[in-house]
Formats: C-alpha cells, structure tokens, sequence
C-alpha cells in the first residue's frame, strides 16, 4: 500500500532482516494464527510512520527504526492482527488470555454490573468490527500498533467504551463531565472556586488590586515559560490530583519521555539511571519546579512589572493571604 | 497536597499559588479543549505506559498540557494501570473451550445487542451445525456477568 511504499525503501537491510526474524519469531509462538508475513510488515510500517517518522521533519535514523523495532510488542500485535483478520484460533487465544482481565476493568470502572456486561458486550463487537469498507470488515484490533502492551491498549478501549455508554444516556452533559463520571475521576472534580470574599480596609483597595493583577500576570507568564514536561507534570499533580505514588508508576518504565527530562535537569541519572522511582523523586522533581516557578514568577514582576523588591515581597505576601480566600484568581479568565 | 518536602516558605506559597491557578486556568480553558482533535487509544496507551521515546512524545506532552479531556484521560488510565498492577489478573486457563466455537460466543453477542443472529457479520468458517450444538461455557458466562 501507499504507506509501505513511502516508508519500505528507507528502511536498511538491517532493519527489514528485524522485521522478518520478528516474524519468524511470532509464526514460531503461533501457528495457526495465518498472519501474513506482508500483513505484520505493512502494519510495523504504518507504526513507523505514525510515531517514529511524524516525530521528525528527517527520516528516522537507522538506528532509531532499529529500536523501535526491537520495544513492539510483537506477540501482542501478531495476536491483535490474526483476530482483526478473523482468524478463530487467534480468537479463542484473545478471549481466553483477556476476557477476564477485561471484565476486570469493565467493573472497576462501571457504575452497575449492567453496564460493565454492556460495556465487556459493546467491546467486543467492535473489537471483531460490524462496519464494512469497500467489502472488508473493519477491526478495531486493526488500530493497535503493538507500540505499547495490548492490555494498555484494551484499558483505553474499554474506558472510552464506558464514557460513549454514559454519553448516549446523557445528551446533556458535556464531555468533560463525563469524563469525570467515569472512574476516579469523580472524586476529584472539583474547579470552579467559590465567589470572593471582603476586602481589607487596611490596603488601599487599588494599591491591592494592582498587585494582584501584577500577581496573575507574573504567574501565567511563570508557568508559560516551563517546559511541557514541567507543565504536565503540575498539571497531573494539581489538577487530576494524581497521587506521587501514580506519578511515579507513570514514570516507572525506564524509558519513559518524563523520567528521561527530569533525569537529565538533576543528576540522578548519573548515579542511578535505571533506579526504581519512588514518591520521594517525585516530589523533588516538583519541588523543582516550584522553585523555578517562584524564579520566572520574580523576574517576571521586576522586569515586566517593574516592581521594587518590596513590592514583589508584598505581592507574595498577599497572595500568601490569597491562599485562604479565593480572591486571587477570580477574575482570571478575564486578565 | 501530600507534602512540602524540603521546600522554604515562598516556594511553599508558590506550591499552594500554582496549584490554585492550575485548577482555575483548567476551568476557564475546558471548553477549547474540547474541540481539538484528541490522542487515539494507541497512543495514550503506549505513553501511559512510557513506551514512547521523548521524541515521539513530546507532541503528545505538548497536546497533553492544553488538552484537559486528553489529560483526564490519561490520568485516569494511570490510576488504572496502578490498579490492576497491584492486583494482577490470571488468565483463564486454556481447558475447555474448542476453538471453533468462539464464533458462537460473538454471534450471541451479536444477537444480544443488534437483535439479529443471521450470521451475516461473523460468517467466517461457520457452520450449519453449530446452531445445534448446546450453547458454548464461555456464552453463559458472559451472559451472566
């Protein structure tokens, strides 16, 4: 197809004799799963492409094919393509290898036993595919890459499956509240802040609102200024109230994109690169952050704001009062 | 939050300052993030468990950061996987069940959720007689579930 096309002939000697020994290695593990050798290339192709060559303005290195190749989980996706084909055998290998894990995590996340059965029953249909295109039936197995584990993959599958049922019950809710019905979620969603309370008479109020709004300024342009990796690691933490010890699972995998940042901003990595994380790391990494965040949030109010030592002393010193109140960030969807 | 660590004052109140903007900024911002195109399953699953590199991450870290659905997503399937990573599930042992008779399985949820039973979907390597047989272990315990 198109897509191998694009990509097969960049590949080097050395990377298609990996695909063909993974092949090998799959058939070996699973006979009679009549998966076609074009079949298992096309798809590592289209994985390629999807993660490894849209990453990149430049052709991926050999080298870098080479390991992405070697972290597909390849028995995983061998499995996933023998059933988007139809292949019984690879059926009966999926329903007795996932179904009780599935329904596991149909009824940690379902309100009622009713609606984790519709949900195990729903995935399933589309998992086999019901939707026909130019005369072939379309998988959902056919959207798993092998990138990540296939357990991951049908966790996913099956929260977006429960979100979909309580959406077709609730026309009126928006996404976001679904979202929020679904899982933990729930016990976390809290945002929208109470309304202010009175002011101090003893600051004069425009003296006070200035260095309020000089405050909110100076954190935004604080927490703009931080790397992604930073912002989404705050993000986990403060607003989906992740636990450090489910940051820390997040970052568990050694090759993990966020571990790898935090690593190379301290010197943890050299010490000891493949270290288990604990909660402890985790909260060095944000203590980090904070303090960075207090760094760009005092320049910002002394070079943008213009604001005298004191000021900015005065600044955190009201915000510090803030804390208590709700007064601070009231108005933020206006500044 | 859990706690303060070795942190001095000021940076305490930047915890407690950042934290509050974070959860305000997500609350003005939710209603944009909704209409952006999401991570498909593969791959929030593939970066929910660190498989990615950074270089294939970082659109999605990036994506991720404005996208509050996304974001929740993710942070729910966290909690998932830790979840089930402290209690692992053993795979059914194979022992009973036929192969062939997994067709069986998916016509009668086929049935169950479209009202039909004709086939016509899961047609491969059917046959005539199947219909006949006692209804398949596995078919009773999804039905019982």
């Amino acid at each position: 197809m198109s897509t191998e096309a694009k990509t097969s002939d960049d590949l080097t000697n050395e990377s298609r004799a990996m695909i063909d020994d993974m092949f090998a290695r799959c058939t070996e593990n699973a006979p009679n799963f009549a998966v076609t050798q074009d079949c298992f290339k096309t798809s590592l192709l289209k994985t390629i492409d999807k993660y490894l060559a849209a990453a990149s303005a430049e052709q991926p290195a050999s080298a870098d094919v080479n390991q992405f190749l070697e972290q597909i989980q390849a028995d995983d996706l061998f499995l996933a393509l023998a059933c988007a084909n139809g292949n019984e055998r690879a059926w009966w290998e999926f329903d007795q290898q996932h179904r009780s894990y599935l329904e596991r995590v149909a009824r940690h996340l379902a309100k009622t036993e009713v609606d984790a059965q519709e949900v195990i029953d729903t995935v399933y249909v589309e998992l086999y595919g019901t939707r026909v295109v130019d005369g072939e039936r379309v998988s959902k197995f056919s959207t798993y890459s092998g990138r990540g584990s296939l357990r991951g993959w049908l966790r996913t599958v099956i929260w977006h499956s429960l979100v979909d049922l309580h959406r077709a019950s609730h026309d009126e809710v928006s996404l976001d509240e679904l979202t929020e019905n679904v899982g933990e979620g729930m016990a976390h969603a809290s945002f929208a802040e109470a309304a202010p309370g009175g002011e101090d008479e003893m600051i004069d109020h425009i003296a006070k609102e200035r260095y309020r709004k000089a405050t909110v300024a100076a954190i935004e342009s604080a927490f703009a200024s931080l790397d992604d990796h930073e912002k989404l690691l705050l993000l986990f933490y403060h607003v989906e109230n992740l636990k450090l010890r489910e940051i820390a699972r997040l970052v568990e995998n050694e090759g993990s994109p966020l571990r790898g940042w935090f690593q190379r901003k301290s010197q943890t990595r050299n010490e000891n690169p493949a270290g288990r994380i604990h909660e402890s790391t985790i909260m060095r990494w944000l203590e980090k952050s904070y303090a960075r965040v207090l760094q760009l949030f005092r320049a910002e109010l002394a070079e943008t704001g213009k604001l005298t030592r004191e000021e900015i002393e005065i600044c955190m010193s009201l915000a510090t009062q803030d804390l208590a109140g709700n007064n601070l960030f009231r108005n933020l969807s206006t500044t | 939050m859990e706690n303060k660590g070795q942190m001095n004052s000021q940076e305490a109140t930047m915890q407690g300052l950042i934290g509050r903007y974070l959860r305000m900024r997500s609350a003005v911002s939710r209603d944009a993030s909704a209409n952006t195109p999401h991570l498909d399953n593969d791959s929030l699953a593939a970066f929910t468990e660190g498989n990615l590199s950074e270089l294939e991450a970082r659109p999605m870290i990036s994506h991720l950061v404005d996208c509050s659905f996304c974001r929740h997503v993710t942070a729910e399937l966290i909690r998932l996987d830790l979840a089930f990573a402290d209690n692992p599930v053993i795979s059914r042992a194979a022992e009973t069940s036929e192969p062939s008779r997994v067709s069986a399985v998916l016509n009668g949820l086929l049935s169950k959720i479209f009202g039909t039973s004709d086939g016509a979907v899961f047609a491969h390597n059917e046959k005539d007689e199947e219909a006949d047989k006692p209804e398949d272990p596995d078919a009773d315990d999804s039905k019982d579930k």
